[in-house]
């Protein structure tokens, strides 16, 4: 099985924002670019394209200017030093060759590269309540996948909760669409909201954004309930309604405090967390972002991580948004091209300045809208926290009352965090719950252990062919790997 | 029915694709998971445990929630994945 690896000079993983950016600039300096990237397209979520081509102009406005933004990024990978490989999952990366196994159309396969670029993007942060694993309850950001994507509306009548810009973005853009909102629950009171928005006097423009979708939604008469949250998705099979209630300071519910709304879907967001998973299977050095209360990837003001050869830009870096991807994708790019002896004909002064500038804000805007903790009160003894093995929130705190207060230790204990997605899900709920349980700070509770596969691959991706199992071939039409069986 | 496709936007060239035996009409370029939900199905697997009722959650392929088997191969994530004109989705099991 084990077959001489392909070689390029920069490998760059995740064609979102920061890959995008870094494949561009490389490739402008004169390197030779391979861009790995999960999907079927380019663009990660920030920049998803409409899946049939030039559907941008019918979009409503606020969308249609996200994919025009995006499609003049993502017109530089057509660069002839760019290889972009869709459909290509990087499910293992080795530190000491800078090889990195995949999993795509080519077949299972490595890559070795000179330098290998991580931009893996970020995941929503999501908190439980009893309900939330009924259909019809997704991630914000899975519905405006929906829309970007599909120009479809994932629901009818919209309840949107957690805390931050997201919410009021997502809101906007589901409006335009033709939804109804019942209401959009933030998490912070009124008075936290106004506070927190003067910590943002210094970055007038970004405030201002801010304030004119505030605008738009009252305009368009969306109840905006601050100091709330939601607490229990109502239905059988579907999501029929939802109950909002107000929280204290803490973010701990105000018993008595219930309004029920009438919602077929539920859309939730309290920020994201970066993906580490190759980083970290890398042995690259996490650092813990008190902004965003999660660990991240730690590099140098040249996005070198602790492994030479290895260097991180965008969300893996750290929590930052879309505008600092971009800046950290061109310097990362650059700071590579100039490693393997290219000039990259770009300003890299300018752009440690303009970084620092966006990653103060990315910070401040971090700081705003953590998580609270007394949200944890929602999360009751019957409700499933890792979805994937249906662990109860009961059975966790059994185990932390046993003395569990690492993620590595609940594992064996409850399966948590054992299925399909890996934890990537449950993960940082689980933080939030053993710090709850146990008062210790969240930077004391370590991410679960990063392994190869990061996402499931077919056993014979990962050991080789199996015998008598047939022959693995790419199904082009499901996107994945399958192998004929008789 | 809930979702629906915004009716401003154009779309690529119809295709019918069969799901639980049922013929259900999408769009070139589709996920899965789009065509489902525009179809008004909200649920796409069940848990293995539990067997309650999941759906499309984070859209991006990350929670293997809306899996499905997809001509014959088990565990395809419908949210990333197209539509194949005529392809057979099962979100029975």
């Amino acid at each position: 099985m084990p077959q001489k690896p392909d070689t390029t000079e920069i490998a760059i993983v995740g064609a979102g924002p920061a890959g995008v950016a870094a494949a561009v600039t490389a490739a402008r300096a004169g390197a030779s670019v391979t861009v790995l990237d999960e999907y079927a397209r380019p663009g990660g979520q920030y920049y998803k394209q409409p899946a049939h081509a030039d559907g941008g102009p019918t979009y409503p406005n606020s969308l249609a200017s996200n994919i025009e933004q995006g499609r003049e990024l993502l017109e530089g990978l057509s660069h002839p030093g760019i290889d972009l490989q869709c459909n290509t999952l990087v499910w293992n990366i080795s530190a000491d060759e800078l090889v990195l196994d995949l999993c795509g159309p080519a077949g299972a396969r490595a890559l070795q590269a000179q330098c290998i670029i991580l931009c893996a993007g970020a995941t929503e942060r999501v908190m439980p309540f009893p309900g939330w694993t009924l259909p019809g309850v997704i991630m914000a950001g899975a519905s405006q996948l929906m829309l970007k994507a599909h120009g479809i509306l994932p629901g009818k009548r919209f309840l949107l909760a957690g805390t931050g810009p997201l919410l009021q973005i997502t809101a906007i853009q589901l409006l335009e669409a033709g939804a109804q909102i019942a209401a959009l629950v933030e998490l912070r009171s009124r008075t936290e909201f106004l506070r927190s928005a003067a910590s943002l006097w210094r970055y007038r423009d970004k405030l201002g954004q801010g304030f004119a979708n505030l605008q738009k939604l009252l305009q368009a008469r969306v109840p905006i309930k601050f100091g709330h949250t939601i607490a229990r998705a109502l239905g059988e099979n579907e999501v029929s309604g939802a109950v909002i209630m107000r929280v204290d300071g803490d973010g701990r519910p105000i018993p008595g405090s219930e309004t029920t709304l009438k919602v077929d879907t539920i859309c939730l967001n309290y920020g994201f967390t970066p993906a580490t998973e190759l980083p970290r299977i890398a042995g690259c050095e996490q650092y813990f972002d008190q902004d965003y209360a999660t660990y991240a990837t730690s590099t140098n003001d040249n996005l070198e991580t602790s492994i030479t050869g290895i260097l991180a830009a965008g969300e893996t870096r750290g929590m930052g948004g879309a505008e600092v991807a971009v800046i950290e994708g061109q310097l990362a790019g650059s700071v590579a091209a100039q490693q393997l002896g290219f000039s990259p004909p770009i300003d890299q002064n300018e752009l440690f300045d303009k970084r620092l500038q966006a990653r103060a804000v990315a910070a401040t805007l971090g700081k705003m809208f953590q998580l609270k903790p007394g949200l944890c009160a929602l999360v009751t003894d019957d409700v499933p926290v890792c979805r994937c093995e249906e662990v109860s929130a009961g059975e966790v705190r059994t185990a932390i009352r046993n003395g569990v207060v690492q993620l590595n230790q609940l594992k064996p204990w409850t399966r948590a965090g054992m299925g399909s997605c890996q934890g990537r899900i449950c993960g940082d709920i689980l933080r939030q719950i053993v710090a709850s349980e146990t008062g210790l700070p969240l930077q004391d509770i370590q991410p679960f252990t990063a392994r190869a596969p990061v996402k499931p691959v077919p056993l014979e991706v990962v050991g080789g062919p199996v015998a008598d199992t047939g022959t693995l071939t790419w199904e082009d039409h499901v996107g994945g790997y399958g192998v004929a069986r008789t | 029915m809930k979702a629906q496709r915004i009716s401003k936007i154009e779309r690529a060239t119809p295709v019918t694709i069969i799901v639980n035996g049922q013929e259900i009409q999408a769009h070139a370029g589709e996920s899965i998971a789009a065509a489902l939900l525009a179809a008004g199905q909200r649920q796409i697997s069940q848990n293995n445990k539990s067997s309650a009722a999941r759906g499309y959650f984070c859209g991006m392929g990350m929670c293997f929630e809306c899996v499905a088997t997809v001509d014959g191969i088990p565990n395809v994530r419908t949210c990333i994945t197209e539509v194949a004109p005529g392809c057979i989705v099962d979100t029975s099991s």
